[in-house]
């Protein structure tokens, strides 16, 4: 499918092939970060051919504006339900990915826990189809479904996510910068969640909220995702940490209030750990407080 | 190895998008169009009207055609701008992919008969070297030109015949007597291969 992105960008494909690649394209964020730049190339080679429009076209067009009446805007929460969207189909891997554990494997103990999602791929994909078609249609009760096999945790997950997609987080991604960055962080974040590798480990923080991170590593990578963290005072963060025997490097601080959180954490290797703790706004250099939260990052 | 204090978390790199200014502003434009600003159409007119109809007429060739179609593609502008969205893309890419699917759509539908497929059986690549009155253009364009012949024949001709052409891949690996598959991979390679050569990003 990826090696369509061209020709689509191109308007090469029938209506057909156009029809499916344009499916696949929305559960696919590092296809549409690629057909986008095709699109601007593409646009570049418009304008090698522009040309002088005769010289009625002008009026004819402005005066046709007057008796054209305009297309009221999507709905105002478009931008965020399409961001909503990506990560709704994200959250369905990760859900995906918990649904491979084996069942005593309960996520609400205070250590560790990990499963590979090589075991079953392909039963693995239908189901994301399935759980992105149920993205798709709506936020039901579709989700508690069989797809998802372990009760607990992935219930939690999948909820939250519904909660994350409707309105936490994504309401404060506004201006344009913010979200190219994000739909680029997003882009990671999926790479490292469909990675033939990827790894889950999941654990509770001692003060409540859970921690989950997959990790490549191949890709030497891991997303690290918090729910239901509590709350902290406007003067203090969490920070997110990848500690190893030669100190502790900074991922990136979470939002003290948002009740999902998601970082991606990059150069991460088998022995380190994920660590979280609770810092002045502002973040650290190094850590200052005892971790909230630890996970060990195993290959 | 790794500086203990920097935050390592992935930053996106800022897009600055096809010619950044110009292309802010008729962001910017795009958003007043929206809000039923004649004076911001006509502006976006100015700036688009050339590009779109170029690029119409290099799929269409016949004049009176690309006349009907660059007019319904720029009412459109009109029309939709309230669902042009800064986030997925330029206000040039938006409207230019607009163009240029609907030129490529009105050929389809067209051309469910013959009169195509002899006009594929003797149409050469260079004809889309040389079309008459190209306005002389932006520094942009004559940069997409130099990107586009530093291309391989290969890639250059999949590229020229389906954007130029208006032709699906199957129909360019018809012309170009490659596999299939080959065409898929020369397009997105050469495309890519472009972006990077004008230095693009998304």
């Amino acid at each position: 499918m990826h090696v369509l992105t061209g020709s689509y960008a191109l308007d090469a494909l029938d209506a057909q092939e156009r029809a499916e690649f344009e499916r696949h394209l929305q559960h696919c964020p590092s296809c549409q970060a690629e057909v986008r730049g095709l699109r601007e190339t593409a646009a570049r080679l418009a304008i090698a051919r522009a040309a002088q429009p005769p010289a009625q076209l002008e009026q004819r067009v402005l005066a046709a504006t007057y008796r054209t009446r305009q297309l009221p805007p999507l709905p105002a929460d478009r931008l965020r339900r399409d961001l909503g969207q990506t990560r709704l189909a994200r959250l369905a891997r990760l859900a995906r990915l918990f649904a491979g554990r084996p069942a005593a494997d309960q996520p609400d103990s205070s250590h560790g826990h990990r499963s590979d999602r090589r075991s079953d791929r392909r039963s693995d994909r239908r189901s994301d189809r399935r759980a992105a078609r149920r993205s798709d249609r709506g936020r039901g009760s579709g989700w508690s479904n069989n797809w998802l096999r372990s009760p607990r945790l992935v219930g939690a997950v999948a909820a939250a996510s519904v909660a994350a997609a409707v309105g936490l987080g994504i309401t404060q991604v506004s201006t344009q910068h913010q979200l190219d960055s994000a739909q680029a962080t997003s882009a990671a974040i999926a790479k490292v969640l469909d990675a033939p590798d990827a790894r889950i480990e999941a654990t509770s923080a001692t003060a409540g909220g859970a921690v989950t991170v997959v990790v490549s590593a191949l890709q030497r990578e891991a997303v690290v995702t918090t729910r239901g963290m509590p709350s902290l005072s406007s003067s203090r963060v969490y920070q997110v940490w990848v500690m190893s025997s030669s100190g502790a490097r900074s991922v990136g601080l979470l939002s003290s209030t948002a009740h999902i959180g998601e970082l991606l954490a990059s150069g991460v290797q088998s022995g380190d750990q994920i660590g979280i703790t609770v810092e002045p706004s502002g973040g650290s250099s190094r850590p200052t407080t005892t971790p909230v939260a630890t996970v060990p990052v195993t290959a | 190895m790794h500086d203990m204090s920097r935050p390592e978390i992935r930053a996106a790199r800022p897009d600055p998008g096809p010619a950044e200014g110009e292309a802010q502003d008729l962001a910017f434009l795009l958003a007043q169009v929206a809000r039923g600003d004649h004076q911001a159409f006509e502006a976006v007119y100015g700036q688009l009207a050339g590009p779109v109809y170029g690029v119409v007429r290099q799929v269409l060739r016949d004049p009176a055609q690309s006349e009907e179609v660059a007019q319904e593609v720029l009412l459109e502008v009109w029309r939709s701008a309230s669902r042009f969205d800064p986030a997925r893309g330029s206000g040039v890419a938006w409207v230019l992919t607009m163009a240029h699917r609907r030129a490529v759509d009105r050929v389809r539908s067209e051309n469910a008969g013959s009169r195509r497929e002899q006009k594929v059986a003797s149409e050469t690549v260079t004809e889309y070297d040389d079309v008459a009155d190209i306005v002389e253009t932006s520094l942009e364009g004559q940069r997409a030109r130099r990107c586009l012949d530093s291309l391989t024949d290969l890639q250059g001709e999949s590229i020229k015949l389906a954007y130029y052409g208006g032709y699906s891949y199957p129909e360019v690996a018809q012309l170009l007597g490659v596999a299939l598959g080959t065409v898929k991979t020369r397009i997105r390679d050469g495309l890519i291969r472009m972006r990077d050569c004008m230095g693009v990003m998304a």
